[in-house]
């Protein structure tokens, strides 16, 4: 089976189109508005396709203003949580097919740090999620010498820490561009070929 | 309606299991337990087993995935008792014991059934629960897993919906903290039918959990899980919150 470098999965009108660039990736969009059965055979059809030696997953939802849970109506909790994740289980379930053997998965996720949470917990319970997802599949796929590991930024949600203190490092929450970039050139580099299940918030050390 | 001066709390899938535990614990302490479940008989029988054990158990009809019937099992406490001390999100889907598998061997309805017990249903009880643990200043507590924490090969789904509810709970804490209301999570690991379920469906399993408990024992639902669940519902933890609680004879190693 034909091998390509690098893929990235995202929407195709997210940041993720950024990442594909920098790696000068094959990008592989997923519709945000995709139905069941539509998600079902996106990710047959994908997983089926080319093998890849890193495989990117980056979905980045629409923005939503902050709101506390007491005021989260159902229909805000499904585009906030229920779609985010169940998107999250058929791309990372499309990457474990479309990885090579000896690859590396790494998931690219929105997620507040816990000192910033409130208002933010749909996005929280997502972010964890993703996270030991992506630990399932570092343990299902590290019999063939797959590497699995997940970034989680800040830099999307949060535009000051709210309460003190205030973060180790100045810039807080960061950019796309400076430290989601390179955090996925760290995990992608063959320096981390033997890191697997971690979970890097690249968040200027606002959590760890 | 009068307020009880007994603690009033809530259970969701209490009708077996860990959440049978946590109610007669409950029970144990002489509190007012309500056993939200479908399974009307035999919710019913862990009502009277709370009652005998000291406490008074009531049977509540509850489905964790309909916001309504979640409201509707809220009102009845509330209309009773007046008042909601603690509520507990124990439900789990019946499939996350039965189906082994790696991630792409899910169906999209298999995931979504999962994420619709766990973490949907924590939203719910979490934002229909508010106003009442507002006024009692009370208490939130998600039954969440070790898998949660490390990941599970052949249960990919449960693992994840299972941290769901541990980023929800954490941020949930932070943002109910000024309001005196705390939310804390558990994670057990007890002798259930689930687990037995879980063993015969993968028959190394028994020996990987066992492996590496150095306890050398599964919890006992009411005495090693039900009381820790109490603690996390009483005023004995009136400063805990945004904390995870490992019941499980500290197998995880990663907490």
């Amino acid at each position: 089976m034909a091998r390509t470098d690098v893929t990235v999965i995202g929407y195709d009108d997210s940041e993720a189109c950024r990442i594909a660039q920098e790696f000068d990736a094959r990008f592989i969009p997923l519709a945000r508005d995709a139905d069941d059965d539509t998600l079902a055979a996106w990710r047959d059809t994908t997983g089926s396709g080319p093998r890849s030696g890193s495989v990117v997953v980056a979905l980045f939802p629409k923005l939503q203003d902050h709101a506390p849970i007491s005021s989260v109506a159902s229909p805000d909790w499904d585009s906030r949580a229920d779609t985010p994740l169940l998107h999250w289980m058929v791309a990372l379930g499309a990457s474990a097919l479309l990885c090579a053997d000896e690859g590396t998965i790494v998931a690219v996720t929105d997620c507040p740090p816990p000192l910033d949470a409130a208002g933010l917990a749909p996005e929280a319970a997502v972010a964890e999620a993703v996270s030991a997802l992506t630990r399932s599949l570092a343990l299902s796929e590290g019999k063939r010498g797959v590497r699995a590991n997940t970034i989680l930024t800040p830099c999307r949600l949060v535009t000051d820490p709210p309460i003190a203190p205030a973060p180790p490092l100045p810039g807080f929450p960061g950019t796309m561009e400076e430290d989601v970039l390179n955090a996925v050139k760290l995990i992608l580099s063959p320096e981390a070929a033997h890191l697997s299940g971690h979970v890097l918030p690249a968040d200027r050390g606002r959590s760890w | 309606m009068v307020k009880s001066g007994k603690r009033s709390v809530l259970i969701t899938g209490a009708s077996g299991g860990v959440g049978r535990g946590i109610a007669l614990a409950c029970g144990e302490a002489g509190w007012n337990v309500w056993i939200a479940a479908r399974r009307a008989a035999e919710g019913e029988a862990v009502a009277k087993e709370v009652t005998d054990a000291g406490g008074t158990g009531h049977f509540v009809s509850c489905d964790v995935t309909d916001e309504s019937s979640v409201a509707d099992a809220l009102a009845t406490v509330v209309a009773t008792d007046g008042k909601l001390d603690g509520a507990v999100h124990n439900a789990t889907s019946d499939l996350s014991a039965t189906k082994h598998a790696v991630l792409p061997d899910f169906t999209i309805g298999e995931i979504r059934h999962q994420m619709a017990v766990s973490m949907r249903g924590s939203y719910l009880l979490a934002h229909l629960a508010y106003p009442h643990l507002k006024e009692s200043r009370g208490a939130l507590l998600l039954l969440t897993s070790e898998a949660g924490f490390e990941g599970k090969a052949k249960l990919p789904v449960y693992a994840s919906v299972k941290a769901a509810q541990r980023g929800f709970g954490r941020a949930l804490a932070r943002e109910w903290g000024p309001e005196g209301i705390r939310v804390n999570c558990l994670a057990p690991l007890a002798t259930t039918p689930a687990l037995d379920v879980a063993f015969v469906n993968d028959p190394s399993m028994k020996a990987r959990v066992m492996g590496r408990n150095p306890l050398g024992r599964l919890g006992d639902p009411m005495q090693d899980i039900g009381r820790a669940a109490r603690f996390l519902l009483s005023e004995d933890s009136a400063y805990v919150t945004g904390h995870t609680l490992m019941a499980d004879g500290g197998s995880c190693p990663v907490t």
